[in-house]
């Protein structure tokens, strides 16, 4: 039972992107703003960084791709992105020690290079015409936004609840 | 040298970047069908999907109820003052309809590009990163939904479908910007219908682009443009927007038309799958 929670988890958080964009109030802002949640790469980095690196890159792998076949129908996008994030902020969190707050800043600055990376991604393969202004004004600031209201309610519970299951498996 | 190429992690790194061009060549491919196991895989989310959106839905239900009891009041006298021209539109629509079906079956013709079969599906899904706009519905092949079929709410189109799975689609919404999306459409004037296709969406504007109007066509603003049905793949007749502003293309050759869609892509949960009835006419002979 216990080792079905993270996959039970990684589920919710997968499943919950999509509920989020569907239930998200419509007419409150205006309709360019767009919110993109990345609460799914949020729970990859809390498991890379306080349960384990390889989990953290399996994670991706098998997430990305669901990600990539439910979603949006482009394959090997997320599919790289998110092992390879996974994988970096591991190196990275050699210079630091785990504080939630560097977590959550590292969480942070990771949103933003996947939603360059995607972008330029979809620029190259002209699925967009969005320009950089745009980009930035429309859809990184929203996104950024609603990233860290939800990293302000849900971070430490995640990492309580990670750091506690992490401690019963050894 | 040798030693950078020995690197482990450089060489998975090279390795995935080409894969990874590989597999966005691969599904960038104007396919028809998905691959089995991306069938497999979408019905098996979709299933949970489902499971998940159902209570979800119920909490934002009894919210959005509550946001409208506040407007009941207002709405209920706007609607009063309506029913009556309602009546009288009703019994026109039934005189018209009565005499279309007689004339019809003067002519001995039976089949319109109107008629179409409902399938009613409900979104279970949508695409969280909204660089293409797409949501995912909980009906597909087994309950007769092909490729391309087009998809409406109430109010008027919103999309066509994309790709069909065993018991998921995905449906492509009109505000995706996709080159091979175009739909014929025509708009309603007062002198005869002129057509044009539905090429496009200006995200600025959240307007619709209708685009190869005749440069002497006379259309005005809040006209409504509908879809004519010559494409080969919608009925006649679905709503797509109103005519907002009309200006001359790029070339000054033709004119394009800003239409408002008349449905709204972002708040749709309950959504008609339009399969025309031509095309079932027609697959039932050739079978």
């Amino acid at each position: 039972m216990r080792k079905l929670f993270l996959p039970f988890l990684a589920v919710v958080f997968f499943v919950s992107e999509s509920l989020f964009v569907e239930l998200w109030p419509k007419h409150i802002w205006d309709e360019q703003y767009v919110f993109v949640p990345r609460f799914l790469l949020i729970f990859l980095l809390f498991v890379t960084i306080y349960v384990t690196r390889t989990q953290g890159i399996v994670y991706g792998v098998i997430f990305g791709l669901l990600y990539d076949v439910v979603y949006t129908e482009i394959l090997g996008v997320y599919m790289f992105a998110f092992p390879l994030i996974a994988y970096v902020a591991a190196k990275v969190m050699k210079w630091f020690h785990t504080y939630l707050v560097v977590t959550c800043f590292l969480s942070m600055v990771f949103i933003s290079v996947l939603e360059f990376y995607v972008y330029g991604i979809q620029l190259l393969i002209g699925k967009t015409t969005m320009s950089f202004e745009q980009f930035y004004s429309y859809r990184l600031l929203p996104t950024l936004l609603v990233n860290a209201l939800f990293l302000l309610v849900f971070s430490y519970p995640l990492k309580q609840r990670l750091v506690k299951m992490h401690e019963r498996e050894e | 040298m040798p030693q950078f190429f020995l690197n482990k992690r450089l060489i998975l790194l090279l390795v995935s970047i080409i894969f990874l061009v590989a597999l966005i060549g691969f599904s960038l491919k104007d396919r028809k069908e998905l691959t089995w196991s991306e069938q497999f895989v979408k019905d098996t989310t979709g299933f949970v999907q489902f499971l998940f959106h159902q209570p979800a839905q119920l909490v934002a239900g009894f919210f959005e109820n509550v946001q409208d009891m506040k407007n009941t009041y207002k709405e209920n006298k706007l609607l009063k003052a309506r029913l009556e021209e309602y009546v009288m539109l009703e019994a026109e629509v039934q005189t018209l309809k009565k005499e279309n079906e007689e004339l019809r079956a003067v002519l001995d013709k039976k089949e319109s590009l109107r008629d179409f079969i409902p399938i009613e599906a409900t979104v279970i899904g949508r695409n969280p990163d909204r660089w293409q706009e797409m949501v995912i519905i909980n009906k597909g092949e087994q309950q007769g939904i092909k490729k391309d079929m087009a998809v409406i709410t109430p109010s008027g189109l919103i999309g066509k479908i994309q790709h069909a799975s065993q018991f998921t689609s995905t449906v492509q919404l009109l505000s995706a910007i996709d080159r091979q999306n175009r739909i014929s459409a025509y708009v309603q004037g007062k002198d005869g219908s002129v057509f044009g296709l539905i090429e496009g969406y200006d995200d600025k504007r959240q307007a619709l682009l209708f685009k190869q109007i005749p440069f002497d066509a006379k259309i005005e603003k809040k006209q409504l443009v509908l879809t004519s049905g010559l494409g080969g793949i919608f009925p006649k007749g679905l709503p797509i927007g109103e005519v907002e502003e009309v200006v001359p293309d790029e070339y000054g050759l033709t004119k394009m038309a800003y239409v408002k869609p008349a449905a709204n892509f972002y708040d749709v949960d309950e959504v008609i799958v339009v399969k025309r009835k031509i095309d079932a006419v027609q697959e039932g002979e050739t079978k």
